[in-house]
C-alpha cells in the first residue's frame, strides 16, 4: 500500500462476474469462438448480449512521429493503416494545413497528453494489451466503461434524441438496434479531441455513427463512420475487430494526472507557449 | 446552489428506528435473478461534501448537521496527532484539498458530492458512474479477492447482499484523497464498508463505516439519504477538467458554449478560398 498507480498498470487477472450464476452464454468464451450469429449470447429482450470485457485487436492508433524536443519519446507504436483507417484523411486544404501544423509543432498539445478522454472513435483505438473496456447492458442502456482515462460512455437506447445545448469531449451517444447490430449515433462534440497522435483532428461539427456487430460470442466487428463537414470533404469509415478478454480479466482503475509526478519533466514543444486547448 | 434543507438532511439520522421499519416494509423492484434493482440516477440530500461533521450556512448552501451517526456526538474519532493534521488540512484547504486538482474524489466522498451518480446493473454486474471526473467503480463479487498491494483513487470494491441491502467492502484506497472539503482525511490504511438500502421507490439510505488505525481511534459511521432523479432527460453530464496556463485545473461544463474549442490557426497558415 503506497503510491497510487500511474498509467502503466496492466491487467490483473480476476473474474468480473459475481453474485449469481451467469447465463451459460455469458461465460462460454473459450468454447464458442466459432459460434455463428444465430448462436450469439442474447439478453431477455432478444438483443445480442455485448456484456463483458473487450479490447481492440486491430492495432494501435498511430505512429508517434515528428515529436519535437521529446528525445526518447519518439517511439513508433503502430501503424494507422493497421487500425483500419483509410488514408489519407479527406481534409479540406485549409484543415489539412491545421493538421500538418499541429503535427509538426504541437505534439504536446495532444489532448491525451493532458489526460483528457480521447473522444470517439479514438477511445476504441486504444492499445489492446493495455486498455480493455467493459460493457454493461440492459434494456435501457449500454454503458461502456473504458479502462483508459476512466472514461465512461452512457448510451441510452430509449429513442431519445441528442440534446441541443451540450458540447463534450465524448459527445452525446444515443443507441438503437438494427437487427443484431448496435448502432450508436454520436454528436454534440466540443472540437477538442484528436483522432490519433498525428494531430488528425475534428471540430465541433463532428458526427460519428458507430456500429457494433457481434460476429461470434467473442468477437465484435466495429466500425465508425466519421463526418465533419467543416474539416473533411466527405465522410470516412474506420473498422476494428474487438475481441473478448479472458473471463478472469478485470478493469484495473486508471489514474492519469492524479498522482502524476513526472509532468514537470515534459519538454515544451518548440515555438509554442499558448495552449490551444484553453 | 441550494441542494437540501437542513431539516431534510437531518432526517438521515433523526429516526433510525422508523427507517428500519420502512426498510422492512418496502420491497424494492428486482432484477430477473431476484436481486434488488438499484438502477437510476441518485444524489445525496445533505451538503456533507462541505464538512462531514456538519457546517453552518454559507452563501447558497444551507447549514447541515453532522452525518456521523456513530460516535453519537457526531465527531470523527481522530487520534490526537491526526486531529492536529486535520486542523492543518482545514487551514490550507484552499490549496491542499485534492479536489482542487480535479483528482477523483475517493470513497466515501464521491457519494455525497453535490453532483449525481448513476447505478448500472444487470444480472451479475453492478457499476457506479459518478459525475465528477467521470469516476466509476465496478463492484465485483466478494468472492473475488481484493487487489491488495495496489492503491486506487476510488479503491477496490467487492459486493454482496445481506437481505435487500447491498454491502460493499472497499480497500486499496490511497492516502491522496480526503473525505470532504474541510480537511477530514484518512490514510492508506482506510477500509470502508458501505451499505446501500432502498427505503422507497425514490429514496436510498447510504451508510459507510470507516476503519483506519493510523488515523482513527475506532471505527465510525456516516449515514445519509440519496434521492432518485426522475426528471425526464436526467443524465450524468460529462465532467472534464482542463489545465489552465496558470497551472490551475478548471472543470468545464458541457452545458457551457465556451466548452467548444474553435480551431483558429496561426496567421501564417491563413489562406482564403480553400475552406467551405
Amino acid at each position: 500500500m503506497g503510491k497510487l498507480p500511474g498509467a502503466t498498470i496492466g491487467c490483473i487477472f480476476l473474474t468480473v462476474f459475481w453474485l449469481t450464476p451467469q447465463p451459460a452464454t455469458a461465460q462460454t468464451a473459450e468454447k464458442s469462438r466459432e459460434s455463428k450469429p444465430a448462436d450469439l449470447p442474447r439478453l431477455a429482450d432478444g438483443h445480442p448480449d455485448l456484456e463483458g470485457l473487450w479490447h481492440n485487436e486491430s492495432g494501435y492508433q498511430a505512429a508517434l512521429k515528428n515529436l519535437r524536443g521529446g528525445g526518447g519519446l519518439a517511439v513508433a507504436l503502430g501503424d494507422f493503416h493497421s487500425a483500419g483507417v483509410p488514408l489519407p484523411f479527406p481534409y479540406w486544404p485549409t484543415t489539412k494545413q491545421i493538421q500538418e501544423y499541429r503535427d509538426l509543432h504541437d505534439p504536446y498539445h495532444d489532448p491525451e497528453a493532458h489526460c483528457h478522454v480521447p473522444g470517439v472513435p479514438r477511445e476504441t483505438e486504444q492499445p489492446s494489451s493495455l486498455f480493455p473496456f467493459q460493457i454493461i447492458q440492459d434494456e435501457r442502456y449500454v454503458v461502456i466503461l473504458y479502462e483508459y482515462t476512466h472514461d465512461v460512455r452512457i448510451i441510452p437506447e430509449d429513442g431519445s434524441s441528442h440534446p441541443k445545448q451540450y458540447w463534450a469531449w465524448d459527445g452525446d451517444s444515443r443507441g438503437h438496434w438494427e437487427g443484431d447490430t448496435l448502432v450508436v449515433d454520436v454528436a454534440n462534440f466540443n472540437g477538442r479531441t484528436w483522432l490519433d497522435m498525428e494531430a488528425n483532428f475534428v471540430d465541433e461539427n463532428e458526427h460519428v455513427v458507430e456500429r457494433y456487430t457481434m460476429t461470434g460470442a467473442d468477437t465484435i466487428a466495429y466500425s465508425a463512420t466519421v463526418e465533419d463537414p467543416t474539416v473533411f470533404t466527405k465522410p470516412w469509415t474506420m473498422e476494428l475487430t474487438l475481441k473478448r478478454n479472458p473471463a478472469k480479466d478485470q478493469i484495473v482503475y486508471y489514474d492519469c494526472h492524479e498522482g502524476e509526478r513526472d509532468v514537470e519533466h515534459y519538454p515544451k514543444s518548440e515555438g509554442n507557449t499558448a495552449n490551444p486547448h484553453e | 446552489m441550494i441542494l437540501a434543507t437542513s431539516a431534510i438532511a437531518a432526517r438521515a439520522d433523526a429516526k433510525p428506528q422508523s427507517a428500519e421499519a420502512r426498510v422492512r416494509s418496502y420491497s424494492p423492484p428486482r432484477l430477473s435473478d431476484g436481486t434488488p434493482d438499484f438502477r437510476g440516477i441518485w444524489q445525496a440530500q445533505a451538503t456533507a461534501y462541505l464538512n462531514i461533521e456538519g457546517h453552518a450556512a454559507e452563501v447558497g448552501v444551507r447549514a447541515s448537521p453532522s452525518i456521523v451517526v456513530d460516535p453519537a456526538d457526531g465527531r470523527i474519532p481522530y487520534l490526537p496527532d491526526a486531529l492536529k493534521q486535520r486542523a492543518k488540512n482545514y487551514e490550507s484547504r484552499a490549496t491542499s484539498d485534492p479536489a482542487i486538482n480535479c483528482f477523483q474524489a475517493g470513497v466515501p466522498r464521491a457519494i455525497f458530492l453535490p453532483t449525481p451518480f448513476q447505478i448500472f446493473q444487470s444480472v451479475g454486474h453492478l457499476a457506479i458512474v459518478y459525475t465528477d471526473n467521470h469516476s466509476y467503480r465496478i463492484v465485483l463479487a466478494s468472492s473475488v479477492p481484493h487487489d491488495d498491494g495496489i492503491d486506487f483513487f476510488m479503491g477496490d470494491s467487492r459486493g454482496h447482499w445481506e437481505a435487500d441491502t447491498l454491502v460493499v467492502d472497499v480497500t486499496d484506497l490511497g492516502e491522496e484523497t480526503w473525505l470532504d472539503a474541510a480537511g477530514n482525511y484518512h490514510s492508506d490504511q482506510l477500509h470502508v464498508v458501505e451499505r446501500y438500502t432502498l427505503l422507497g421507490p425514490d429514496t436510498m439510505r447510504y451508510e459507510a463505516t470507516m476503519t483506519d488505525p493510523k488515523v482513527y481511534a475506532r471505527p465510525w459511521t456516516v449515514r445519509l439519504l440519496l434521492d432518485r432523479d426522475r426528471r425526464p432527460g436526467a443524465r450524468i453530464n460529462e465532467d472534464e477538467c482542463i489545465d489552465g496556463p496558470d497551472g490551475v485545473w478548471h472543470h468545464v461544463s458541457p452545458l457551457d458554449p465556451q466548452a467548444v474549442l474553435h480551431h483558429d490557426y496561426p496567421a501564417e497558415l491563413a489562406r482564403e478560398g480553400n475552406h467551405p
